[in-house]
């Protein structure tokens, strides 16, 4: 018997459930007569959607009901529905959308579609109801559930979207977007943000090919640009140290600088105002190319090196006495400090690594494309920041990891090959993209109501 | 007995609360010297800054920057980190969306126009402000989306840079005259925010930036605050809209979007607190100035090929060193007890009055012992990067025979009374504060004794000058 396992339903649980299926049963009928399909398979799909909703239903809210009744208070229903009022609405938004673009566009109403809102509609129920009982891992929780319910509508409705070469190419632009935001994850453990990363990333785009076209040797160059990176980020920590509270305008105005202060370098003597020409090695293209390999496997090692970084940073984060002192630092400075922790080694340190990494990224992508640009850093100004947002660091210090923004930036990823995938330009990607941050952040980062914080 | 004992009871509160009522902002300290800094540079690097056509167009080009400052100050000052990083997209969004309803007919009388754009400004802070109130995100998060969303939405609207401002606004941003439609709206929207300052409403919305805690538990209506400090901040960015369709005189999805960065920048060396409770309409007004005079100012000079990467950096390294400069403030704090903003602005100004009349006398004399046509070119101006894109190509004027002789002649009577002025001002604050234990008499005497000495160095170069032109004359 399964209503041993799980508790009875109360009845505005059930009703609400019973009308929601019903509401999505009849809008399948409707659609079914107005695309003239058979009878027989309109009634079907119908019968099935409203039982597989409800037994969804009773599933998802049944295992989360408090089998022990309040005999004071407000009523049951009230209750129920206070507790679910958001996740109704979400629900009913979620179906009018469906319901309007099903009207507008002509052929939207298909199978492939009506499974994608099942999915939609899965991940929302499972992450207001399943989410309450992670307390430490809820953001990776939902971020995998976003991710996974993304990859597999892109998967239904677009031709080759799971095929090897296109995850390939998706896991090597995250590569990108992930190294570079590793220093962005550390920073934001602290309370801080780094806006220079993607001005360092052209600099060091720029520089690496400068110094290549001089006559030093790659490897060499690759080590003086990679240490240089560092070094600015130093530079960085230490001028925002003192100002923690506008280290966005610190870092935005030396990234200003090292970005006109590299085009400077390089253009003094050229004659080509900044623009720098030279080959980019045949190892260095290999290391981001889409057909590079890896020790012989078809892997481009840019995915490889993401992949050690990421291991190594999530294991010295969660394991080692420094990265457990980060944390520290960032939920409390003053009794961090009474332990002893040094603020300013740690704060220091993390803008110097995110100053690397942002150099890395820039190596990277000049083996990519094989041309140097300053402006090739450009969409990471926003993207490292939404990486680390979604992926559910707070900003405010000492809550997240660098595991959460590798999950954020695959979300970002498989989303934005999602949005090219059904054809949409650049504009309506970045627009559709920009209105989905916010519910996917409001699905985990809500801040409790100002009355709870008194 | 009593009476006196209360009386002491007053004048020790008194002691100890010396800078009630917010008056004094140190932080003021460092965009009034940098403003006059940048203007002395300016002025002698470019003298025709100082003309009507010069500050004509230096109006028309800084009130957009100026406007979205505004925007930022109002929601900045509501706390909780509210810098609304999609400002300049919002600009572009109502740029765009205005240009297109003109081109359709149907809004083209200034009315609806304003009214237009107020209001788009407003309901799109509205929303802002209601998600930040009910879904309880970040409001940093809410902005990087609107960012995202806004600039995505500007160039479905408009794909390409177009179109035409409205009938009415074709000469606005020409810029012949400082008294231009733009610089009254400045005028309108810095007076409303002044007024603004003088309601209960303002002190309920620094009370909310500074600590929303204490203002929720002191009853004070948290929700209608926030929203109120939203809407202002929508009319502002709709009247910086207006004023950057003047400027361009056309439709750009891309280029509004630039000024997010520029007026954070700016807000920031306005001496507000990105954390809350603390801006100021002078400040947020100086720090966009201030920017706007270091490109002007660096576009002045020829770099030649490097020009745009040399305002990139200079840019950056004097953002940072303005932010350090703040660090000082405190420890000044501690030794110049009564500062008042007002009269350093007022002292510095007199400094920089004097540069000002130096910079275009000297000039002139010296346009006339050469060939004028040459002196008159300032250094040509490069294109400029697109950091940098709100500074229009200057024109230079060439001064009217007429205009030479009335600023020989009135040039030496203004001075003269500015000059009497600030010694009486500087006079009667050295004596006010000869009483109290802080070396800002010494301060003060120290800078009236330099403005006396600045004033004789140029009345003898006046007079050399005079003696010359007559020589030459006579020749």
């Amino acid at each position: 018997m399964t209503t041993t396992t799980l508790p009875k339903l109360g009845l505005p649980a059930s009703v609400a459930g019973l009308v929601l299926g019903l509401i999505l049963a009849a809008i399948g009928v409707v659609f079914g007569f107005i695309q003239g399909l058979s009878v027989p398979v309109i009634i079907l799909t119908g019968i099935a959607t409203l039982g597989s909703f409800v037994w969804l239903w009773r599933f998802v809210i049944g295992q989360f009901i408090s089998s022990d009744k309040r005999e004071d208070g407000p009523s049951e229903a009230v209750l129920a529905w206070r507790q679910y009022r958001a996740a109704v609405f979400g629900v009913i938004a979620a179906l009018l959308i469906f319901l309007i673009l099903s009207l507008t566009v002509e052929g939207f109403f298909n199978v492939w579609n009506i499974i994608s809102l099942l999915i939609l509609l899965t991940i929302v129920g499972l992450t207001k109801s399943l989410g309450r009982h992670f307390e430490q891992n809820r953001s990776a929780f939902i971020g995998i559930m976003v991710l996974s319910g993304l990859f597999s509508i892109g998967a239904m409705n677009i031709e080759g979207f799971a095929s090897g070469i296109n995850i390939k190419s998706m896991l090597l632009f995250a590569a990108f977007l992930g190294i570079a935001a590793v220093g962005q994850t550390l920073v934001a453990l602290l309370g801080g943000l780094d806006l220079s990363i993607p001005f360092i990333i052209g600099a060091s785009n720029v520089g690496l090919l400068y110094l290549i076209s001089l006559g030093v040797p790659p490897w060499l160059a690759a080590i003086i640009v990679l240490l240089i990176g560092a070094g600015l980020g130093v530079i960085n920590g230490i001028l925002s140290y003192r100002l923690q509270g506008q280290a966005l305008i610190v870092t935005l105005g030396t990234g200003f600088a090292i970005s006109g202060g590299v085009q400077i370098i390089t253009s003094i003597g050229s004659a080509y105002g900044g623009n720098v020409f030279a080959t980019v090695p045949s190892w260095l293209s290999n290391l981001a190319a889409m057909n590079g390999s890896t020790l012989g496997l078809p892997i481009p090692p840019a995915i490889a090196i993401w992949l050690l970084i990421a291991i190594l940073l999530i294991a010295a984060l969660k394991l080692t006495a420094a990265g457990r002192y980060l944390y520290a630092l960032g939920v409390n400075r003053t009794s961090a400090n009474r332990v002893m922790i040094s603020e300013f080694a740690y704060w220091v340190s993390a803008y110097a690594i995110s100053g690397f990494f942002a150099a890395l990224t820039g190596g990277l992508l000049l083996g990519w494309s094989g041309g140097g640009f300053i402006g090739v850093g450009d969409q990471y100004l926003f993207l490292t920041l939404a990486a680390v947002v979604v992926g559910g660091t707070s900003l405010l210090g000492g809550q997240g990891g660098y595991g959460f923004t590798v999950i954020g930036v695959l979300v970002l990823q498989v989303l934005s090959s999602f949005l090219i995938g059904i054809g949409l330009s650049f504009e309506w990607q970045q627009f559709i993209f920009g209105l989905l941050i916010l519910p996917m952040v409001a699905l985990y980062a809500r801040s409790p109501h100002i009355r709870t914080q008194i | 007995m009593t009476a006196s004992a209360l009386a002491q009871d007053i004048a020790e509160t008194e002691q100890a609360m010396p800078n009630q009522g917010g008056r004094a902002n140190p932080f003021l300290l460092v965009p009034i010297t940098l403003f006059f800094v940048l203007l002395g540079i300016a002025v002698l690097r470019s003298p025709s800054l100082m003309s009507s056509f010069g500050l004509g167009s230096a109006v028309i080009v800084a009130t957009p920057l100026i406007l979205a400052t505004y925007a930022l100050m109002a929601t900045v000052i509501s706390g909780r980190g509210t810098v609304d990083l999609s400002i300049g997209p919002l600009i572009g969004f109502i740029n765009v969306t205005l240009i297109q309803l003109n081109a359709q007919g149907i809004i083209g009388s200034p009315i609806s126009i304003f009214a237009y754009a107020i209001a788009a400004g407003a309901a799109y802070q509205l929303i802002f402000a209601l998600i930040v109130i009910y879904v309880r995100v970040q409001p940093i998060i809410v902005s990087l989306s609107g960012y995202l969303a806004l600039s995505g939405i500007n160039l479905v609207i408009l794909p390409r840079p177009g179109g035409f401002a409205p009938q009415f606004m074709a000469d606005w941003g020409i810029g012949t005259s400082i008294f231009s439609p733009p610089f009254w709206i400045l005028v309108a929207a810095t007076l409303a925010w002044l007024l603004f300052t003088r309601t209960a409403f303002y002190t309920h919305l620094r009370l909310m930036g500074s600590d929303e805690r204490a203002a929720y538990t002191s009853g004070v209506p948290i929700y209608v605050v926030r929203i109120g400090a939203h809407l202002i901040s929508g009319a502002f960015a709709g009247l910086a809209a207006i004023s950057f369709t003047a400027l361009i005189s056309s439709g750009d999805p891309s280029q509004g979007t630039t000024y997010t960065l520029i007026a954070v920048t700016a807000l920031v060396l306005g001496g507000a607190s990105l954390a809350g409770g603390r801006a100021g309409v002078f400040g947020s007004f100086l720090g966009a100035v201030n920017l706007y005079l270091i490109t002007f100012g660096l576009a002045t000079f020829n770099f030649g090929a490097v020009q745009s990467f040399v305002v990139d950096l200079a840019y950056g390294v004097i953002l940072v060193a303005s932010l350090l400069l703040t660090l000082i403030i405190p420890f000044i704090q501690r030794h110049i007890k009564n500062f008042s903003p007002l009269l350093y602005f007022v002292v510095l100004g007199v400094l920089a009055l004097g540069v000002i009349l130096h910079a275009t006398n000297d000039y002139d004399r010296r346009a006339r012992n050469i060939d004028p046509s040459d002196a008159a070119v300032v250094a040509p101006l490069e294109p400029i990067a697109r950091e940098a894109m709100y500074v229009l190509p200057l024109e230079t004027a060439s001064l009217s025979a007429s205009d030479k002789e009335l600023r020989q002649a009135a040039g030496p009577l203004i001075a003269g009374a500015l000059l009497l002025i600030a010694l009486a001002l500087l006079l009667r604050l050295a004596i006010s504060q000869t009483d109290r234990r802080s070396i800002g008499a010494v301060f003060t005497i120290v800078v009236a004794a330099l403005v006396l000495f600045g004033a004789y160095l140029m009345t003898q170069d006046g007079w050399q000058a005079n003696e010359t032109n007559q020589v030459e004359d006579r020749q």
